[in-house]
């Protein structure tokens, strides 16, 4: 027996352990890392914090009884075709599904990554896009749709890659960290990588967020039609922006000559980020959506531009109630990635070598991926086959299309893009105040949120 | 030689035929009565020469691979921006981020070139006779600027690598930026270059490059990281 315990500690034979709500382990942890490497911290992934953000868990599908009549579940015919930059440009991009792979860039993605995550694109029937490096020779040759982006860095930039793309994504930041530009630290800045982005081999490079030639609204607007002059306004020219004032943003953009504007939501991942950034800047993907949309409609171009919403979808349901939001399509990113095999509870003595846990690995930052996917290492590399990935990709975009075709059918719908925000009802309070659906068991319309309004007032 | 005249105009209609000429084999085209529009002789791709006869807009000769433009006058913002190769001349000023990106090629400025001059730049040449603005140079990774006259503040900040050099006073240095010092070979290297373009050749110069402190996250640069742009 301890001589030192209180007289209260001794009305218990087994002590109880009372953590601070404030000192948390995981805040004493971090404190006790920032101690030793004297800055903020980086890794990759997603958003990591205990609070649970917003989201389209937090909305129910409200499917056809005796009001409405559902379609056949398994068997009626449910479009997913998509149509994308019909506004200005001369060769919109049309594909099967309402699902896209995000930019992710060859340097923080392995080339084995690329490749697959292109093949699987092609097989699904959608599009794939370049990342912050530049276009990858192999990349184009088996993305039947490739978006190349124009982001601050410019690393790569060729114009002989822009006018080969079947769009162009002027990219004004993402979800993952809106207003701060990206890392490639230096295990991933290989000879190669260094080679393509024009920097000394093995720096920790740090991405612009501003671009080097424009800053404000107005000069995009020159800069949209210096990319349409160099592309012959055949293709379609994406605005992309990480989700902060989003309403005014899209607004913006849209004035600016966008065809498409896409929004990535703050659980957007990446594969380098201090991750503060991750945790606490942007705005959640379900309010992104439905400010982007009223936008739109306020300006009233709801329907002629296109919005494209990323950021943390993860399933069918998701990108459904997305859609069901006003979304044109969605971008994944690290969902494609899992489905590549991140996380997978393989090669367990290497997540444990990175700090880190199968389920539970954000190591995307070090290069030492598992399995293969987020590295510049040959023998890491060889771990992610091109083809068995890139079917499990394609199997995945079709588990999520047969998901959303489900839930639009069940709300008696024979296109997917006939959803629309009165097939929802919001489980939350929170969420039926940012989308302006009402609360389930209830007809008020809690704040008369952004992304809807009743169908007589519309 | 083909002319075209760009009164009443758009730059789509001006670009338009640029490119009818050169596809009908013109390897010279004048364009007069520009009048600063925007994105003149963009995507150029050929061995050309294209002459403005007045002052431009922004972007003009943005992403050019091939072509001679000179401007006569004046030019905006992001002159010839990513360029692979080519040359680009402007007998007078150029607005901000002139040479933003540019991965080859070489661009001169006969007036002076304002803020952000060779931003980001990943390669090629930038030669400017007169001043040039604030942040010079800034995040630039490759590639060689020359400004004869003076430099405003922060020039070089945070530059990867790539050598700036200058004629005249230097206000202040960027981040990270140092000075080197010039050796016989750049001062040969300066003397062809400037005189290819009639230049003529400040008495001497500085040599400006990466200091390489930024190149890696290290918490004894704690003060260099914190005032880093």
């Amino acid at each position: 027996m301890n001589e030192h315990r209180t007289s209260e500690q001794r009305t218990s034979e087994r002590p109880v352990v009372r953590h601070s709500t404030i000192w948390k382990p995981e805040n004493i942890e971090d404190i006790q890392a920032k101690a030793d490497l004297g800055r903020y911290r980086i890794r990759g992934f997603s958003a990591l914090r205990d609070r649970p953000l917003p989201s389209f868990d937090d909305l129910t599908f409200v499917p056809c009884t005796l009001t409405r009549v559902p379609l056949e579940g398994y068997r009626e015919k449910c479009s997913t075709k998509t149509v994308l930059g019909s506004r200005f440009a001369k060769k919109p991009i049309e594909i099967d599904i309402p699902i896209m792979v995000t930019g992710m860039s060859y340097g923080a993605l392995s080339y084995n990554a690329k490749v697959a995550l292109a093949k699987a694109a092609a097989r699904a029937g959608t599009s794939t896009t370049t990342g912050d490096g530049g276009m990858l020779a192999a990349e184009r040759e088996h993305s039947d749709i490739l978006i190349y982006e124009v982001l601050p860095s410019r690393y790569g930039i060729d114009v002989h890659h822009l006018r080969q793309a079947d769009a162009i994504e002027l990219t004004v930041g993402q979800g993952a960290k809106p207003g701060t530009g990206g890392l490639l630290l230096e295990s991933k800045v290989s000879d190669e990588i260094a080679e393509l982005r024009d920097l000394p081999p093995g720096v920790d490079q740090r991405s612009p967020c501003r671009h080097p030639d424009w800053l404000g609204p107005d000069d995009m607007l020159t800069k949209i039609e210096e990319l349409r002059e160099a592309t012959d306004w055949q293709v379609p020219i994406f605005v992309k922006m990480g989700a902060a004032r989003v309403y005014d943003d899209v607004k913006l953009a849209a004035k600016a000559g966008a065809d498409v504007v896409v929004v990535d939501g703050m659980e957007g991942g990446t594969g380098a980020s201090p991750d503060i950034l991750l945790d606490h800047t942007g705005i959640p993907t379900l309010a992104a959506v439905s400010e982007a949309r009223v936008a739109l409609e306020e300006c009233g171009l709801y329907g002629t531009v296109q919005l494209i919403i990323a950021g943390g979808i993860h399933s069918g349901t998701a990108a459904a109630k997305a859609l069901a939001l006003g979304a044109d399509a969605v971008y994944i990113g690290t969902a494609a990635l899992i489905a590549l095999n991140c996380n997978k509870p393989l090669y367990v003595d290497d997540y444990h070598a990175i700090g880190a846990e199968p389920y539970a690995c954000h190591h995307c930052h070090t290069g030492r991926c598992p399995v293969g996917i987020t590295t510049q290492d040959p023998e890491l590399m060889k771990r992610l086959d091109i083809d068995a990935g890139a079917e499990r990709v394609g199997n995945f975009f079709n588990a999520m299309t047969l998901e959303i075709q489900m839930l639009a059918r069940s709300c008696g719908k024979s296109d997917v893009h006939a959803l629309e925000p009165e097939d929802l009802r919001a489980l939350t309070l929170e969420s039926s105040m940012i989308t302006g659906i009402p609360l389930v068991g209830t007809n008020v319309v809690f704040a008369g949120g952004p992304g809807w309004k009743p169908s007589s007032e519309r | 030689m083909k002319d075209i005249d760009c009164t009443d105009k758009t730059s789509r209609v001006i670009n338009q035929e640029i490119r009818h000429y050169i596809q009908a084999g013109e390897t010279e085209i004048h364009v007069h009565h520009p009048q600063a529009r925007h994105n003149l002789g963009v995507a150029v791709l050929q061995p050309v020469s294209l002459t403005m006869t007045g002052s431009v807009g922004y972007y003009c000769g943005g992403l050019i691979d091939g072509p001679r433009i000179e401007v006569q006058g004046s030019c905006g913002w992001g002159l010839a921006e990513s360029m692979l190769s080519g040359t680009v001349i402007v007998n007078q000023n150029a607005g901000n981020s002139a040479a933003a990106s540019i991965r080859g090629g070489t661009i001169v400025v006969r007036g002076s070139a304002s803020s952000r001059a060779g931003i980001a730049m990943k390669g090629g040449t930038l030669i400017v006779q007169g001043n040039s603005g604030y942040m010079t140079g800034f995040m630039m990774q490759k590639g060689t600027i020359i400004v004869c006259g003076d430099t405003a503040e922060a020039l070089g900040d945070s530059m990867y690598e790539g050598r700036i050099f200058v004629g005249g006073r230097i206000s202040d240095l960027g981040n990270d930026a140092v000075v080197e010092e010039v050796t016989d070979r750049d001062r040969a290297f300066l003397t062809t270059i400037l005189a290819e373009y009639d230049i003529e050749a400040p008495a001497s110069f500085q040599k400006i490059v990466s200091g390489r402190r930024l190149w890696q996250f290290d918490k004894k640069d704690f003060d260099t990281w914190r005032e880093a742009l």
